[in-house]
């Protein structure tokens, strides 16, 4: 009787420190400034935002979906995302003025760095993307291409706010990592 | 006459050189281009042709651009960049014109711009036409990745060729000094205030008590400039402060700096006062009454005051001497007098001497 109830207690304590190991408490966070992006893009919001014309349609629909999710998605959402604005949005935009130039600028050479970082964390955490995330993502650049290719690039630009108000949420620092 | 619209669409100071310099004039280098097609162009010396850019009324369109060196302003050399605490500045040898004062443009290009478009060049804030060979970079260089950097001169409508840095700056290369810190007392407070080095900042205060076995602590201070209270402070204690420095931006921190150290002021030092105080009060409370009592007896003897001494006092003195006690009386005898008690040393009651009184 009393082997049997130790028994019992071991295929307790390893089936809870299995479950520790599948989900990773542990998350790939950005270690940067975001301050300065956010004040770089509060210059230039004004600007980008009255330019764009299509005040109906919304390209990051499905980030407000994403809210609360699960550690795992965060890296990957964010790193489909940082892929969308560097390799899509920032290269199809072209800016006549050169202060707001410099600030997208500044806000895209950012977001390398942080494609940087969230890189090398990957190597070493898990970033699976959920079927979920990839169906969020795949939405946003459906988003995209449903408009022609100027108005849709200023419009992503007018919207950095709700994106790096998702980070910012996202990726508080924790004193795990 | 397309071709020759093409030409001005290029590079329009460049083809402005070309104008001045060469003998033939623009109509003629246009001409020639017209009928002749490129291969057949002689360019004057000091310039040269790029590729050609594409078909414009079923010629090719060319642009031209000055040769380095020839005939026009020398390119700034030796480009260096200079960064201290998140500071950055690229300074170059100047372009030295006898009589001439030359200006000098900077640009920029982030990674993202190499990568995605790489003619995208930026205008430095600060330095667009500066006349000093030095640039801050310190509000252009944003981001954690390398910049290419390019200077060029500029003489009235004369400019050089781009003078590029050899390597991209990154600025987490930047060289981080020990903040310098003000360790102060306030009372039993332990304060600190660290230099401003701007919001990029933010320090790491050790600090502990010198004695052995005593454990570190630490606080993170977010800003500079302001004075933050670290400790209440043990009296009679020795408290040393070190601090480093930290840039979150580029995940890189500072060595730290010189340990200072404080020294409180103990109680234990008082206390010894108020018991010495109080020692000197308890003997002055015994010394003094028993002094006074002894000048008392020495005045008694010593000090015999110039009245008339009753008949009584003599009197006395005789009915001391009988009962045994003759001391604290003075009799006269002539001019001088006695005590009591000499007298009874000197003789009897029936001495030969004569008391005497003394008539006032």
């Amino acid at each position: 009787m009393k082997v049997q109830r130790v028994s019992l207690w071991l295929l307790g304590a390893m089936l809870i420190l299995c479950s520790v190991r599948t989900h990773p408490l542990r998350r790939c966070w950005i270690s940067m400034d975001m301050r300065h992006v956010e004040e770089s893009f509060q210059e230039i919001k004004r600007a980008i935002q009255t330019r764009d014309n299509f005040h109906n349609v919304t390209i990051l629909s499905t980030l407000g979906a994403l809210q609360s999710i699960k550690p795992l998605d965060v890296c990957c959402v964010t790193k489909n995302l940082l892929a969308f604005y560097v390799d899509r949005v920032f290269k199809d935009h072209q800016e006549p003025n050169p202060q707001i130039l410099r600030k997208i600028s500044s806000i895209a050479n950012s977001f390398l760095y942080m494609q940087r970082t969230l890189q090398q964390c990957q190597v070493q955490r898990q970033c699976r993307c959920s079927q979920e995330a990839t169906n969020a993502t795949k939405i946003i650049h459906d988003n995209y291409d449903q408009l022609e290719v100027q108005s849709a690039a200023i419009k992503s630009l007018g919207e950095l706010n709700v994106f790096l108000a998702w980070i910012d949420k996202n990726h508080q620092e924790t004193s795990a990592a | 006459m397309r071709l020759f619209y093409a030409l001005i669409s290029c590079f329009f100071t460049d083809w402005l050189m070309a104008l001045q310099s060469s003998s033939g004039g623009v109509s003629g280098l246009a001409w020639h281009l017209w009928t002749h097609g490129i291969a057949d162009l002689n360019l004057p010396p000091h310039l040269e042709a790029d590729a050609p850019f594409g078909i414009v009324g079923g010629h090719e369109g060319m642009c031209f651009h000055a040769k380095d060196g020839v005939a026009s302003l020398p390119a700034p050399q030796n480009l260096s960049v200079h960064s201290t605490n998140m500071k950055h500045f690229l300074t170059w040898s100047p372009v030295i014109l006898p009589g001439e004062t030359v200006h000098y443009s900077v640009e920029y290009q982030g990674e993202y711009e190499s990568l995605y478009m790489s003619h995208v060049w930026i205008h430095s804030s600060g330095c667009l036409l500066t006349e000093e060979p030095k640039c801050d970079l310190t509000d252009d260089i944003t981001a954690t990745v390398p910049y290419q950097l390019r200077v060029r001169a500029t003489l009235g409508s004369q400019t050089s060729a781009w003078s590029t840095l050899k390597r991209p700056f990154n600025r987490n290369s930047t060289i981080l000094t020990p903040p310098r810190m003000e360790v102060s007392k306030d009372g039993f407070h332990l304060v600190i205030e660290l230099e401003d080095l701007g919001p990029q900042f933010e320090f790491r205060v050790a600090y502990w008590r010198r004695e052995p076995g005593a454990k570190e602590q630490a606080k993170v201070v977010r800003s500079g400039g302001v004075p933050v209270h670290l400790e209440t402070m043990d009296p009679g204690a020795t408290y040393c402060v070190k601090a480093q420095s930290l840039v979150k931006a580029i995940g890189r921190c500072s060595a730290f700096s010189q340990a200072e150290c404080v020294e409180v002021q103990g109680e234990a030092l008082p206390l010894a006062l108020a018991l010495f105080a109080f020692v000197g009060f308890m003997l002055i409370l015994v010394v003094v009454p028993l002094s006074i009592w002894k000048m008392g007896q020495l005045l008694r003897y010593s000090c015999c005051p110039a009245v008339v001494l009753p008949d009584t006092l003599v009197h006395g003195c005789e009915r001391a001497a009988h009962l045994g006690e003759a001391r604290g009386v003075c009799i006269w005898k002539g001019r001088s007098r006695y005590p009591c008690h000499q007298w009874m040393t000197r003789g009897s009651p029936g001495s030969q001497e004569s008391v005497s009184r003394i008539q006032r």
